[in-house]
């Protein structure tokens, strides 16, 4: 891809690693939310169902002030990590994965969910009875049983990531080199002048990365499932 | 040895089970909804007893007053399911070793290598689960379980899903694995068939209700237990032994195994229908008692291939049929009806002899027959 300018390539490899950064960091917690909302049933669980899911109904740019309240160097939470821990997230690349694994995890617990549900307990039986503990049936059955459902929610989270727009800007601003992402970059070229062949190559860039992406989850899939069928 | 007492409610369903069972294979009959899985799965940990106690040996497994109930994969116990449930993401081989590596080396009672010439899964290692013919996935399945080295076999209708001849070709892997292994088995099923041909001691399930429990011939004296036997299809199983073969008459000449000597001390001649098997090799064949008739005296001039002696041990009425349990050095279950059993005027320790065709003979674990 020569046509991409320097400064292009950066704002590139940023979306990258935001990307892969924000699919990391949803990985784990999506993993518990979706296997909780699955399998176990406590009180209040309508409501963390709610809560979870409320990015994917709120517009982005409230959760993006939310998250600013609370992560923000005098926000609730910010004050306490900045003071004591000299940690400080808005406006930097953090605040960009932060942003966008907030976006993009109703999207991870949901195929986790649905992945989890659909796996047999009967098999996690079977494994008990075999002499697996609890911890074992889950880590050698259910989350093997849902691996498909868990790459699919890895790579939406990924591509949500790559889309990520309202929060990013609100709570990571538009930085160039640090917090610019594509979406924000496209933005930035449409609204400068002469800058609309540079958002035409950028939006390019952006929907060949989205499609290849969701490929990639189809064909691990495939792979998946013809491996149970054994026509490997 | 194994101590079962437990109660369990579910809505309007209410099991009930107070047994103890030290034999090395113990059946399970009842028809479907009888709590003989329910029972199995409290006995594996799956499902908590609402109250009561389970032991084996010496251990306690669950105990609702000192509030003991030790979980599934502690409690060594083989569950072997009716839908088999290998694990679909594994291939035969990883599911066989699946319990069998969270184990030491000194707690493991059998080799892979072993386990895999026991019941023939050499060809199938490195195929997926959903590869295999119901029958292979049973086989790779009462493999797994035996490789974690259980200290019982429960076996829940094994073969349900299998078609007569697929039964046939488990039942003699099952009799290898009794044989063989010596682990205890808890076999449930609803087909008395199945169950006889490994065990003649049973525990009947009625509506959630245990009505009998012990050696066939002996608790069917009860109604509920004949009743329930009868409906999940009475058979007398013979332990027989090829003599010779005789092409032109089309029949196969056979001795009965007795488990003691008989009345007369003599070998019993059997003849069933023609087929090719090796001279002296065991056999179990199946007769159903409706299928034999009795006669005071030995028949001349019948076609009848197979008259047998023996003195009636026990009659027991129901209100159409009359069972009539015969010793011919094991004991035979003959169905008649009330007015035979009144024509011939039966009592117990009269000599009678049992009449049946050799077709009524049926050889059992043969999947040729």
């Amino acid at each position: 891809m020569y046509w991409l300018s320097q400064e292009e390539w950066v704002v590139l490899g940023l979306s990258a690693r935001v990307g892969i950064c924000c699919a990391a960091g949803v990985a784990i917690p999506g993993i518990v939310c979706g296997w909780l909302l699955a399998r176990t049933r406590f009180p209040g669980k309508a409501l963390v169902d709610a809560i979870l899911h409320a990015p994917l109904v709120m517009p982005p740019v409230v959760t993006g002030y939310l998250l600013l309240v609370v992560l923000g160097r005098r926000g609730l939470l910010g004050e306490i990590l900045f003071r004591y821990f000299g940690i400080t997230f808005a406006f930097t690349w953090k605040a960009a994965v932060i942003a966008s694994a907030v976006m993009a995890f109703p999207l991870m617990v949901r195929s986790v969910r649905i992945a989890m549900e659909m796996a047999d307990p009967k098999l996690e039986a079977a494994a008990r009875c075999l002499g697996a503990s609890p911890l074992r049936t889950f880590l050698t059955v259910t989350l093997p049983l849902a691996r498909p459902g868990i790459m699919t929610g890895l790579v939406l989270a990924f591509a949500r990531s790559l889309g990520e727009f309202g929060a990013t800007i609100v709570f990571a601003g538009n930085i160039q080199g640090e917090t610019r992402t594509l979406p924000l970059a496209i933005y930035n070229s449409m609204q400068s002048p002469g800058g609309d062949a540079a958002a035409l190559r950028l939006v390019m860039v952006s929907i060949l990365l989205s499609l290849g992406a969701l490929i990639a989850s189809e064909i691990m899939c495939r792979r998946f499932s013809s491996f149970e069928k054994g026509i490997e | 040895m194994l101590q079962l007492t437990a109660e369990l409610t579910r809505g309007a369903f209410h099991l009930q089970v107070d047994c103890h069972l030290s034999e090395p294979v113990t059946g399970i009959i009842g028809a479907s909804g009888s709590g003989k899985t329910t029972l199995l799965h409290m006995i594996a940990g799956l499902v908590p007893p609402s109250a009561g106690r389970i032991a084996i040996d010496d251990e306690v497994l669950f105990d609702s007053e000192s509030g003991i109930s030790v979980p599934p994969h502690r409690r060594r116990l083989g569950l072997v399911f009716q839908d088999c449930r290998l694990f679909p993401h594994l291939s035969v081989a990883d599911n066989l070793i699946y319990g069998k590596r969270l184990l030491s080396p000194g707690e493991q009672r059998f080799s892979l290598e072993a386990v895999i010439e026991l019941l023939e899964l050499g060809a199938l290692l490195r195929l997926r689960p959903g590869q295999l013919s119901g029958g292979q996935a049973q086989r790779v399945a009462i493999g797994r379980a035996l490789l974690a080295s259980p200290r019982m076999l429960l076996l829940d209708e094994p073969l349900a899903s299998l078609d007569w001849r697929l039964k046939q070709q488990i039942m003699p892997f099952l009799r290898r694995v009794r044989d063989v292994t010596r682990i205890p088995m808890l076999y449930v099923s609803h087909d008395s068939k199945e169950i006889l041909d490994l065990t003649d001691r049973v525990v009947v399930l009625e509506g959630g209700k245990m009505v009998g429990a012990g050696p066939v011939v002996d608790i069917i004296q009860d109604p509920r237990v004949l009743r329930q036997l009868r409906l999940q299809g009475l058979v007398n199983i013979l332990p027989l032994i090829f003599m010779s073969h005789d092409r032109e008459g089309s029949l196969t000449h056979l001795q009965l195994r007795p488990l003691v000597a008989n009345a007369c001390g003599n070998p019993v001649d059997v003849s069933g229908p023609l087929l090719d098997a090796p001279t002296g090799r065991d056999i179990h064949a199946m007769l159903r008692p409706e299928d034999i008739a009795l006669a005071r005296t030995r028949l001349t001039g019948v076609s009848i291939q197979n008259q047998i002696q023996g003195h009636v041990v026990r009659l027991i009425h129901t209100h159409d049929r009359d069972v009539c349990v015969v010793d011919i050095g094991i004991p035979l279950m003959v169905e008649i009806s009330s007015h035979g059993a009144k024509m011939l005027d039966l009592a117990a320790g009269n000599p009678v002899w049992c009449l049946f065709k050799s077709s009524a003979l049926q050889y059992l674990g043969h999947p040729l027959n």
